[in-house]
């Protein structure tokens, strides 16, 4: 893209006529000697006249229309955490599929310098101590869920409290908290397999929960733990919930989630 | 600012090309300044005599001259743009 100079002023004559110090005429020489072979400014125009030009064309909001932009601006910044929360699960994504080249989910006894460890536990013990970046790709993949649960539960309280969650966006507001549940699924999942002490006692106080349940709790903890003791049917399980199953479904619910706030927009603040 | 300091209005177009470059220059000359006085000083690690003074001298210089150039541009103003309410091109109104 090339644009035309419009810059017609004549600044040298209008340097010379303006009564400025030697020093002073001279940096303005330079910099209008920049701006003639550089062209930053008018790059920058450009793209200000773009900015105006879009925004000269959105509807007036209700904030706008009724003058409540001075009472309801310091919620704008929160707007964004919905795309925080896709944006960090994008980041967890790219470092897990990575992150899986590497690891395998077995129970089975391994050395590592550690009594009574796994294969699963040398795995990532070796990814973050013996491969290049290792260490790096397994915090960016920890951070990433961090983020994208807090980010995902800050934006449950937003939508809450700026009243988005009402008609007609009641069916994208029970979405959104299936996809929270789902997210704190996804958290444990990943949490268990390293299987380290952590997981493992996460692991029982997991199938603990489950036995807790009234009248299913034996079939959802033998469905989800494969079986009541912890074991490689139990890091399995977690394994390919982790890795196959809730990538599919959190994708898919993802998708429709932002579909749907693509189709009604994004909500007048109630 | 005192009255003593020293304001020169010039045309809009002006004003944009000595706030863009003046900027630029003092961040890439500010940053430059301190990581040459980082290498000199091998991050505040080296011993007195281990010290590159060129190096430091040149950060230190460096640094120096993007507040300068920074500051000194602050002199160039647009219409309308006053940094005291005295100014012959701010008139009072309802602001």
């Amino acid at each position: 893209m090339s644009i035309e100079r419009k810059d017609d002023h004549d600044h040298k004559a209008w340097i010379k006529e303006k009564d400025l110090t030697a020093i002073e005429s001279t940096f303005l020489t330079v910099l209008v000697w920049l701006d003639r072979r550089l062209r930053i400014v008018d790059y920058l125009e450009l793209l200000e006249t773009l900015y105006y030009r879009v925004n000269l064309q959105m509807p007036k909001s209700h904030t706008e229309q009724y003058n409540l932009d001075n009472k309801f601006w310091y919620w704008y910044p929160l707007y964004s955490l919905g795309f925080f929360s896709t944006l960090s699960y994008v980041v967890a994504a790219i470092s897990g599929a990575l992150l899986g080249f590497y690891y395998s989910p077995s129970a089975a006894a391994a050395t590592c310098g550690v009594d009574g460890s796994t294969v699963a536990y040398c795995a990532v013990a070796g990814i973050m101590t013996d491969l290049n970046f290792g260490f790096f790709l397994r915090s960016l993949h920890r951070w990433a869920a961090q983020v994208m649960t807090a980010a995902v539960f800050l934006h449950m309280l937003r939508v809450y409290f700026t009243g988005s969650y009402k008609e007609p966006r009641e069916v994208n507001w029970l979405i959104g908290i299936v996809l929270l549940s789902l997210t704190m699924v996804f958290g444990y999942t990943g949490y268990l397999l390293p299987w380290d002490q952590l997981a493992y006692w996460a692991g029982q106080i997991g199938v603990e929960m489950s036995l807790s349940i009234p009248l299913v709790g034996d079939w959802v903890a033998q469905l989800m733990f494969g079986g009541f003791s912890l074991g490689q049917a139990t890091l399995q399980r977690m394994y390919l919930l982790h890795v196959f199953l809730l990538p599919f479904v959190v994708t898919t619910v993802i998708a429709i989630h932002l579909g749907l706030v693509w189709m009604q927009g994004i909500a007048e603040p109630h | 600012m005192g009255d003593d300091s020293r304001s020169i209005v010039v045309p809009e177009r002006l004003y944009k090309t000595v706030t863009v470059f003046s900027t630029l220059f003092a961040i890439v000359t500010v940053v430059g300044g301190f990581v040459a006085l980082d290498a000199a000083t091998k991050s505040a690690s080296a011993k007195a005599s281990e010290v590159s003074v060129p190096f430091a001298v040149l950060g230190i210089g460096l640094i120096a001259a993007g507040g300068l150039v920074y500051a000194f541009a602050s002199r160039f103003r647009a219409r309308g743009m006053a940094t005291d309410k005295n100014s012959d091109d701010q008139q009072p109104n309802n602001g």
